[in-house]
């Protein structure tokens, strides 16, 4: 297919576009051109507050440079801030930054401060929290997070509450009980479809109940959970993802509704490394190039009810990402640090958002340097 | 029979012993070494955190854990001399600002494990930077001191001549010797020569080097240099914009002067950035002998996704300008560390800390970008296989160091 763009826009999407009528024409035979990809799982409230875990700190990362190089033109920061910090976000990274941010808001008032406040339930407002997504910045906020909370369900359930009123949907990272609590009851009581259940692949068994039981079975309920319409959420990060739970899961046929990153600075030099890497790992593990992409596009954008992103139709902005599928001898590491061998790997050749490149690896947009003397 | 057993026991546990020698064993990389004038396949082991031997065939039952690097290049961590990571949330500026970026971000996977700052902070914030970023890295974050007190701060107060003061700015440096290595000089539109003179002072004081950026419009290039020392440092060597007098003229030729400050000894770096680099520079400078001394990249928020991309992705284009690999690895490794006085740094000498990067050489069809966004086609890219900073692998893209899932 051929792909026009004009302005910030696709114009035009047909077999055969005529080269005369380009202002500058890009030859891409033999690359992948795909929607640009959504990371629907990061956390980019980077800041100076050094007293801070996730919430205007360091470990958070500013995105652009993680995004353009790996084929992401737009991320979901994932409740690194709550209603009551969510606008120095907005002032400080997503109105400075060129790749798209949107966010799922904290149902914690002050975001992911610290594990200390996370657990203070007077701080969780349901009203408050869907007043900020539905009467202020609807356009950006997509969501609400739930996590890193020690106790029962009380802030799954604070979280939905909030969900139902503003009517976007919950992500539950559901870790850190001790002893753990039950994800059937999670998927099949306390959350609605639609809402997403991230760190899929997680392996810490002492907190988290795991998907996949200790002789590497899929639990029967999770495909009756996805059934429902339970999204699950891949959530690399530094530490929720294992092989010993996705690549026996995978085999017997449950795969990940949205392929993420958890991309913060604990994670980025990790196994994740960047979101084409990890496309590739499931590529690796399984998957077709063409459903891992649609995992990264299509079906992030309709879990955040966000239909106008993830395609190339006609109409929209032209967020587009190129890759080169290289064949080789590769390995991919989780966070165990156990690896899988792989023949294939997506490299980034380019991206375009908003129809400018911003990311051109090899120069496939450029004139030769002896032009200038011509 | 008890007698037997005991003896079992101390083999066995003296075994157990000698294999806990190494930490890791790399085994089979093509060693760049500089300092030690190794261009060989070597044998390195690393142990608590240093190097620990080198040899042509290490044991691998000393090791507890063997890296197989056949077919990969070994060099020292490389050094990337400007940079600006003084990270924070203010808008529109460098200094604790948004157009700083975090140093973990983008080092060990361009098996960098030390970078410069370029003087994004001043006497008066350099607390706040090393509080800030320098201390919450795991990258080794050494500093040039901005002769300006509050660094690149924004143009008003950066150009404020009260605040230049050299002798505070000396003061800070004596106090943190170990981070800052020099002073920066770089944004100053005046005529007045008093900040130029005073980052001469402060640095010579110090007897650290000087680094000069091009935002000096009214200095004019031969001037500049004629007041550097030998081992001072000059960036954005390849820029071709009106703010400064490009090292090649229009015909193509580099200018005298410039070539005779290099033959005296200035250190060029590439210095890379946004706007710093242009092949219709490089090229030409390159093929008249002028060789840049080190690979600076000018890391920041507009460079990033820019021509530059990562320091090895400079490197390759100056392999693909026609530089050996060997050349360039050691210009971005021990000649660096020469040129900021760490010579600590740089090489992989027994009893060193064992920063090291392993490199692949890819070979195929690859294109490079200048600040104009033209390009050169080339052979060679250099790709990052692993990182080990302080003897601990921070970056491993895939998985040298792992074990099979099954």
């Amino acid at each position: 297919m051929d792909v026009a763009i004009s302005g910030k826009k696709i114009i035009k999407v047909a077999k055969n576009i005529p080269e005369n009528t380009a202002k500058k024409t890009i030859n891409l035979k033999g690359y992948y051109v795909t929607p640009g990809l959504i990371d629907m799982h990061v956390h980019v409230f980077n800041g100076a507050d050094t007293e801070s875990y996730i919430a205007n700190a360091l470990t958070s990362l500013p995105p652009d440079g993680f995004t353009f190089r790996s084929g992401v033109t737009t991320v979901v920061d994932a409740g690194s801030s709550g209603w009551r910090n969510f606008r120095q976000f907005k002032k400080q990274t997503i109105d400075e930054s060129q790749t798209r941010v949107l966010a799922l808001l904290n149902i914690v008032g002050t975001g992911m401060y610290g594990r200390y406040e996370e657990q203070d339930v007077t701080d969780m407002s349901p009203t408050m929290t869907a007043n900020m997504i539905t009467k202020m910045f609807p356009d950006i906020l997509v969501g609400i997070k739930s996590a890193h909370y020690w106790g029962d369900f009380t802030q799954v359930d604070l979280a939905v509450e909030a969900g139902r009123l503003a009517e976007v949907p919950v992500m539950v990272d559901f870790g850190e009980h001790q002893p753990t609590n039950s994800i059937e009851a999670l998927f099949m009581k306390h959350l609605r479809p639609g809402d997403i259940f991230t760190h899929t692949f997680s392996y810490g068994p002492n907190n988290r109940e795991t998907i996949v039981d200790e002789d590497l079975k899929v639990k029967p309920f999770v495909f009756e959970a996805q059934k429902r319409g339970i999204k699950f959420d891949v959530g690399h990060g530094g530490g929720a993802f294992s092989f010993r739970q996705a690549v026996p899961a995978i085999q017997q046929g449950f795969l990940p509704d949205v392929i993420s990153s958890d991309l913060h600075s604990q994670s980025m030099n990790s196994g994740f490394k960047d979101m084409s890497n990890l496309l590739s790992k499931f590529m690796n593990m399984g998957l077709t190039l063409e459903e891992a992409v649609l995992r990264a596009t299509w079906n992030p954008a309709q879990a955040i009810n966000r239909k106008d992103l993830g395609h190339l139709d006609v109409g929209t902005e032209a967020d587009i990402a190129i890759f080169t599928l290289r064949k080789g001898d590769f390995g991919f590491l989780d966070i165990r640090k156990t690896k899988i061998d792989g023949d294939k790997r997506l490299e980034t050749e380019m991206t375009i958002r908003a129809g400018r490149v911003v990311w051109d690896l090899n120069g496939l947009s450029a004139p030769y340097w002896e032009s200038e003397f011509k | 029979m008890r007698f037997f057993l005991i003896i079992c026991f101390c083999i066995t546990y003296n075994m157990q012993a000698i294999g806990q020698e190494y930490d890791f064993l790399i085994k089979g990389a093509y060693l760049i070494d500089a300092k030690n004038d190794i261009r060989d396949t070597m044998d390195v082991a690393i142990s608590d955190g240093k190097i620990a031997a080198i040899s042509k065939n290490l044991p691998v039952n000393l090791a507890k854990k063997v890296i197989e690097a056949s077919g990969l290049i070994l060099s020292p961590g490389l050094i990337d001399p400007h940079t600006h990571v003084f990270v924070g949330s203010k808008s529109k500026t460098f200094a604790d600002g948004f157009y700083s970026v975090s140093p973990d971000d983008f080092s060990f996977r361009s098996g960098i494990t030390t970078v410069v700052d370029a003087g994004t902070s001043g006497w008066r914030n350099f607390g706040t930077f090393k509080t800030n970023v320098i201390d919450a890295s795991k990258t080794r974050v050494l500093a040039f001191l901005n002769i300006s007190g509050t660094g690149m701060s924004g143009d008003s107060t950066q150009e404020n001549l009260s605040d230049m003061d050299a002798e505070k700015a000396y003061e800070t440096l004596k106090l943190y010797p170990d981070i800052l290595v020099g002073i920066k000089i770089g944004h100053y539109t005046g005529t007045d020569w008093l900040p130029f003179e005073n980052a001469l002072q402060a640095s010579g004081k110090a007897g650290k080097p000087l680094l000069v950026e091009c935002h000096l419009p009214e200095y004019s290039l031969a001037d500049q240099l004629n007041k550097m020392r030998p081992g001072d440092i000059i960036t954005h060597s390849f820029e071709e914009i009106d703010e400064r007098l490009p090292i090649i003229d229009s015909e193509g030729r580099l200018h005298p002067f410039v070539k005779a400050a290099y033959e005296r000894g200035i250190n060029f770096d590439v210095g890379h950035g946004g706007a710093g680099f242009w092949f219709s520079q490089a090229i030409p400078a390159y093929q008249q002998g002028l060789v840049p001394n080190s690979f600076g990249t000018d890391l920041h928020h507009f460079s990033m996704n820019s021509g530059m991309k990562n320091m090895l992705n400079v490197m390759s284009k100056f392999i693909n300008i026609g530089m050996s690999v060997e050349e360039v690895i050691e210009k971005a490794s021990w000649k660096t560390a020469q040129a900021i006085h760490r010579t600590d740094l740089g090489h992989l000498s027994v009893g060193a800390v064992a920063d090291l990067t392993l490199l692949k050489l890819h070979k195929g069809d690859f294109g490079f970008i200048d600040a104009g966004k033209n390009k050169i086609e080339g052979k060679y890219k250099l790709e990052t296989e692993l990182t080990m900073k302080d003897g601990k692998v921070v970056y491993d893209l895939n998985g040298l160091v792992a074990n099979k899932y099954h």
